[in-house]
């Protein structure tokens, strides 16, 4: 029962970190029907300059901030430069090469300035584990989960409430509509990049004083919370964010009773599985088909 | 362009036998053969990427397949390089066709997440599978390179390698200019035409699938009796990447491509080396380099560059070609009903007890106001969907269950309201798809070029050139489809249409966008078409046209048929005149405006 | 099956088989070669075996090379991957011609290169990778060396410390699933089997595991009272953040791979780790260590000990290129397989041990030329990793 219950907890935290990449392949994937193959490495940029702020000399609070807004900007960078000119265009091969080469260029870069070693990220988070009914657990553990319902919640608040938001479902929707209600589809798009990449480098500073922040810590997460998304249905956001978490628990639960390498072998095989028996992710749109 | 294809492989062969006397060392030569393996996986991999326009990810799996295939198989079976290849090859290609099956329902960035899985899924069951597979520790121990039993030299284990690039490459270049080539090329640029014109596009996909998988297989095997060590780390999401953008770098679709890219990729670690810690980055900066300055690959910008500098003749010589009544001679023309076709979408019924019956040989209309049921009609029974209640019969067949593809070989053929051309195949080449359901040469025809294949690729070009002059569009035959203008487009689809010698074909909304006279041009054609011995079914708006050749008129209002006849029977139809608001002349003005 | 004839004389007559003897190509170059990770994760690594190379060359060299000619020091990028470990092993045997090369930090890389090493007869040796197998793998002539630690041996001196230390004689061991961990789980096995001891829990994960509470909680259930370590910094830093969490508290002892900057990561949960190791810089040197760090921090400014990650592989590096000169001088020729058998008679007072001699041609497990009597324990302490004796932890045992 103790047992169950640690898994379910740390499956919770890991789920939060799937839940916040995969929500940025949500806003993404609406805004311009492409993701940022690199957005692993988003996550990776907000852990890594987290720990560099430190270093510098910066107040943790100040420090993560700066990494997150950092983060933010890759995103919108990348979108500009690296997504929008193969947008469009017949085959997506074109922004998926982009940003894996962007990617891996960040991975090098991360690698060379930060050293290959892990580091980690001091937050008051972790400083002591606490015990909930025999299962110990970091406060920092509890509190992802909660953000990523926090950030799946505030982006619904914003896509019904605000007028950038309801831009976005509208582009969303049908680009060449939005387009000629006046919105400015190509703003809206980098909009969505850096507001994806924002979550993307907030899970990242969540996570490093859990996991710690290393230059190489994104590609995996950034593959997984990609499952997630298609798990979940990328068109849907509490989809993507429930999808998230139950990913992370499963997995604490394979690895628990079956082993790590299992771990992998469960989870993709699942997301294969999910695409087969529903192409649009268990709470997506069904995208109708139209000769 | 044959005489440089030509060259090309004269080319390899020089290369591929002159290195191996030339190189300093062995480390030399066997570097080039790590080349050899990469380049026939990279030459598998085009025939997915390059002409099925698929992209995979995960072919570093496959290649781990092969390569666990055939380390075992020669460990535990000690069978020799031959059999253990053939065994990592149909291991592989297994996977791969049953990889095929995603793609069914999903495209795209899905199926490349599907193809990421499968490769991860495969490097950690090696992982995992430790009796099997040796676990992380790998598989040590795989005997050297033998056939028959009796080791093989150095070099004559280079041989193999080298034929089998060679051969790989002349295989998927025979492939790519067969009709399977072209169907693979069609399923890549529009699917819906594809299934149009009797291809089945799930078992292009398969085959396409299967073949990248086979020689991503053969590769993974050689690669184990070359390196005699295998461990799960070798097979990793990065070396996916590399394989693809091999394909890309070298140029995709084209025959040399992925051998340019593979030489290029196996030797730029060497070179790289001197960039030490930045060496990764240089890959990455140089595959965004590729991406924006050289999207076509190499070959694929040479390719366009000697088009460029040498076009070739615009048209063709229509003597060339059999006279389109010759291609359609014999055919009876078909019949087609319905009984009370129903659909809905949801709520919504858009097609409500239609029965409709089209006599054989007729040119019969179907008309009504927007939103009246017409496409979905159109849709309906040519398979694309489903009749909720209701079916269709074609010459008594029952179309229930039948997919497109089925429908189309059945003899219905049809165009589309938007046109749905293969846009960066040829004029010719696209009206030649459509004489997909005719080969009879099979698959290992097309690769090896039979006396059967050159007759019937020689008959499916004269047939295509036939039916080019029969919409005239001969001088344009050798021109990117894409670059026609917008009336030819609609004639193009005609004449492919034709190409699959329909009894029953289907014109949606062929006149839309065309001029006055284009129109006049259709409607004889129409006639002609019919004079054919084809039963046609016009969907149109254009009421002069309907008027001029039409036997029957069917109008259809909110999914409804409120009238079938001769067209002056309907034109005065109270009820007609009611649905389109107006009288009789109304409706010819407003058309006519 | 009988092949035709013609096919026999086809493939079998071919006179230049890929096993080209030595002798024919006895031009080697005096040059030591190396393929190691200069990329990804475990960059640190090859530096550290750049920084011993390079020293010790351009101290041989200071007094005249070898033969008469000065030694070079060629590095080639593996980063970590087996295929690109072999490839690089031919090309430094073969392109560039050196005597002999030194291996790298992974296990896989050196387990990948035997078949290369002795299809090519070029002597290699380790100067990081523990793995057993890699060099005890049954050849002969065995063309593969060690001057560094053997998991075997490394088994069964952190299994000797935990039966000092274990109350209740039960032992946890967490190996991480590579091949370098699943490598050292049979000596680990046998260690404990010989000491008497008992094995209660085999635990393993991935690299890049980032919760090992599942693994914890069954160790801790099991009663063990000493853990045993075989990850890396990362790794190993969440091992003992997940014991934290639920509430077990071993002795946890350790293979090298968490002597990089575990004091980091875990801060104060670090502290007691021990860790085997070949050589520290920290703590006090003796006058060879001092002169070493100093040249150290010349020509690489650095500026404290505690920046040499991977110290072992600085010092094992050092010792083995020495050993190699030595080899070459006695061999009296650029040449593999003389330099082979000169390695059995090398007897050099080195940084890390006084090898007497370095390597046993009598004794196949003396391919390794570090004595595990060399080993030394070293305890995390306050972010630092110092030799035992030197903290309050060595006084306690």
């Amino acid at each position: 029962m103790t047992t169950a219950l640690q898994y379910t907890l740390s499956g919770l935290a890991i789920g939060g970190i799937y839940a916040l990449v995969a929500l940025g392949f949500h806003i993404m994937w609406s805004a311009a029907k492409a993701v940022n193959f690199a957005h692993g490495d988003t996550l990776m940029i907000g852990a890594v300059l987290a720990v560099m702020g430190i270093d510098a000399g910066l107040p943790l609070p100040l420090a993560c901030l700066l990494a997150i807004l950092a983060g933010a900007l890759f995103g919108v960078v990348l979108e500009r430069f690296a997504v929008r000119p193969f947008i469009g265009t017949n085959a997506s091969i074109g922004w998926m090469l982009t940003t894996i080469a962007v990617g891996i260029m960040a991975e090098s870069l991360a690698t060379m300035q930060f050293g290959g070693f892990s580091r980690p990220l001091p937050s008051p988070g972790v400083a002591g584990a606490i015990s909930i009914l025999g299962a110990g657990v970091y406060p920092q553990e509890l509190v992802i989960p909660a953000v990523a319902l926090l950030a799946m919640a505030g982006l619904h608040a914003m896509q019904r409430h605000t007028l950038v938001g309801r831009a976005m479902q509208a582009v969303a929707h049908n680009r060449q509509a939005a387009a000629l209600m006046g919105i400015n589809v190509n703003r809206i798009v980098m909009f969505s990049f850096g507001l994806a990449a924002l979550f993307g480098a907030g899970a990242g500073v969540l996570v490093a004083p859990v996991i710690q922040a290393s230059a190489s810590m994104g590609v995996l997460l950034g593959l997984k919370g990609f499952a997630v998304a298609i798990i979940g249905g990328i068109t849907s956001g509490p989809g993507v964010v429930l999808a998230g978490l139950a990913f992370g628990v499963m997995e604490k639960f394979v690895e628990g009773y079956v082993s790590t390498a299992a771990r992998e072998i469960v989870g993709f095989s699942a997301m294969i599985l999910v695409l087969v028996a529903f192409p649009q992710g268990l709470f997506g749109r069904r995208e109708i088909f139209k000769v | 362009m044959k005489a440089l294809y030509a060259l090309g492989f004269a080319l390899l062969a020089a290369i591929l036998v002159v290195v191996p006397l030339t190189s300093g060392n062995e480390y030399e030569l066997r570097l080039f053969m790590l080349f050899l393996i990469y380049g026939v996986i990279a030459v598998g991999l085009n025939v997915l990427v390059g002409l099925t326009g698929l992209v995979s990810l995960g072919q570093a799996g496959l290649f781990a397949l092969g390569a666990y295939t055939g380390a075992i198989l020669a460990i535990r079976f000690n069978l020799d390089l031959v059999l253990a290849s053939i065994g990592a090859a149909v291991v592989a290609g297994l996977f791969g066709a049953a990889l095929a099956y995603p793609s069914v329902r999903v495209r795209g960035v899905y199926l490349a997440v599907v193809t990421i899985a499968f490769g991860l899924i495969v490097e950690n069951a090696a992982i995992e599978w430790q009796s099997l597979t040796g676990g992380t520790t790998g598989l040590s121990g795989i005997p050297g390179p033998n056939l028959f039993g009796y080791p093989l030299s150095g070099y004559a284990f280079y041989a193999v390698l080298a034929i089998t690039l060679f051969l790989a490459t002349l295989a998927t270049h025979n492939l790519k200019h067969s009709g399977y080539g072209r169907a693979m090329l069609a399923v890549a640029q529009s699917e819906t035409a594809a299934r149009s014109l009797g291809i089945g596009a799930t078992g292009i996909r398969t085959l396409a699938f299967a073949v990248a998988a086979m020689t991503a297989g053969i590769a993974g095997s050689f690669y184990a009796f070359l390196n005699a060590y295998i461990s799960p780390d070798i097979f990793t999401f990065s070396d996916s990447v590399r394989f693809l953008l091999m394909v890309i770098l070298g140029g995709a679709a084209s025959t040399f491509g992925p051998v340019v890219g593979a030489i290029i990729l196996t030797y730029l670690p060497e070179v790289l080396q001197r960039f030490a810690e930045w060496q990764k980055f240089a890959y990455g900066a140089l595959l965004l380099a590729v991406m924006f300055g050289l999207p076509g690959g190499i070959l694929g910008t040479l390719g366009q560059l000697y088009a460029r500098l040498r076009p070739g003749p615009r048209g063709v010589d229509p003597s060339q070609g059999m006279p389109a009544a010759e291609l359609l001679v014999g055919r009876k023309p078909a019949s087609l009903e319905t009984h009370s076709l129903t659909v809905r979408f949801g709520g919504l019924t858009a097609l409500s007890a239609a029965s409709v019956r089209v006599a054989p040989g007729e040119i019969h209309a179907l008309i009504g106001p927007n939103g009246a049921g017409k496409s979905t009609f159109v849709n309906t029974i040519s398979g694309f969907y489903r009749p909720s209640e209701g079916g269709v019969h074609l010459d008594g067949t029952d179309l229930a269950g039948i997919k497109v593809h089925g429908i189309a070989r059945l003899g219905l053929a049809r165009t589309f309201q938007n046109t749905e051309l293969f846009g960066q195949m040829t004029v010719l080449e696209n009206v030649m798809v459509g004489g997909f359901a005719y080969h009879g040469y099979g698959l290992p025809g097309a690769i090896l070029r039979t006396p059967r294949f050159r007759r019937e690729e020689a008959a499916c070009r004269a047939a295509a050139i036939g039916l080019l002059d029969f919409v005239g569009l001969s001088d344009a035959a050798n021109e990117q489809a894409r670059f026609l203008p917008f009336g030819h487009q609609r004639r193009l689809e005609i004449a492919r249409a034709l190409a699959t010698r329909p009894r029953l074909l289907l014109l949606d909304e062929p006149a839309a966008g065309l001029t006055t006279q284009e129109i006049d041009e259709l409607e004889a054609m129409i006639r002609k078409i019919a004079g054919l011995g084809v039963s046609v079914l016009l969907i149109e708006h254009h009421v002069d046209l309907i008027m001029a050749v039409a036997d029957t008129v069917t109008v259809l209002d909110y999914g409804q048929v409120i009238a079938s006849d001769r067209p002056e029977t309907v034109q005065a139809d109270p009820r007609v005149i009611e649905a389109y608001f107006g009288g009789p002349s109304a409706i010819l003005n407003e058309e006519a405006a | 099956m009988v092949a035709p004839k013609y096919l026999r004389r086809v493939f079998l007559a071919a006179p230049l088989a890929f096993t080209i003897p030595s002798s024919v190509l006895a031009q080697q170059e005096p040059c030591i070669g190396n393929s190691a990770a200069i990329t990804g994760p475990a960059a640190f690594t090859g530096q550290a075996i750049r920084m011993g190379a390079e020293i010790a060359i351009e101290e041989i060299n200071a007094k005249g090379g070898v033969l008469g000619k000065p030694l070079r020091f060629v590095q080639y990028d593996d980063a970590g991957a087996p295929p690109r470990g072999v490839d690089n092993t031919r090309r430094v045997a073969l392109a560039d011609k050196c005597i002999v090369i030194l291996g790298g930090y992974h296990s896989t890389v050196s387990v990948a290169q035997v078949e290369p090493v002795h299809a090519i007869g070029i002597p290699f040796v380790g100067v990081l990778a523990a793995n057993t197998q890699a060099i005890e793998n049954g050849r002969n002539p065995n063309y593969m060396f060690r001057v560094s630690a053997k998991d075997k041996w490394v088994a069964r001196f952190l299994v000797e410390q935990a039966a000092k230390v274990s109350k209740n004689g039960k032992i946890a061991f967490f190996y991480e699933n590579t091949g370098w961990g699943n490598g050292a789980v049979p000596d680990v096995k046998a260690a404990i089997a010989k000491s008497g001891k008992e094995l209660v829990a085999t635990e393993t994960f991935n690299w890049n595991d980032q919760d090992m509470t599942a693994q914890a909680i069954r160790a801790r259930d099991s009663g063990a009272d000493v853990a045993l370590f075989w990850a890396l910094d990362r790794e190993g830093n969440q091992l003992v953040r997940s014991m934290d969490k639920v509430g077990y508290k071993p002795t946890i002892i350790g293979a090298w791979g968490i002597a990089g900057n575990l004091g980091e990561l875990a801060g104060p949960l670090a502290n007691g780790v021990e860790v085997v190791q070949t050589y520290s810089f920290m703590g006090n040197l003796d006058h060879k260590g001092q002169a070493l760090w100093q040249k150290i921090q010349t020509k690489y400014g650095l500026k404290d000990p505690s920046q040499i990650k991977m110290g072992s592989g600085v010092a094992n590096t050092y010792d083995a290129v020495y050993i190699v000169a030595q080899a070459i001088e006695k061999a009296g020729a650029y040449d593999w397989k003389k330099v082979r058998e000169a390695l059995y008679q090398v007897r050099y007072d080195g940084l890390v041990a006084k090898y007497d001699p370095a390597f046993d041609s009598s004794d196949p497990e003396r391919q390794d030329a570090i004595l595990p009597s060399e080993y030394k324990l070293t305890v995390w302490s306050d972010g630092k990793l110092l030799p035992i004796a030197q903290t309050p932890y060595g006084r306690t045992n």
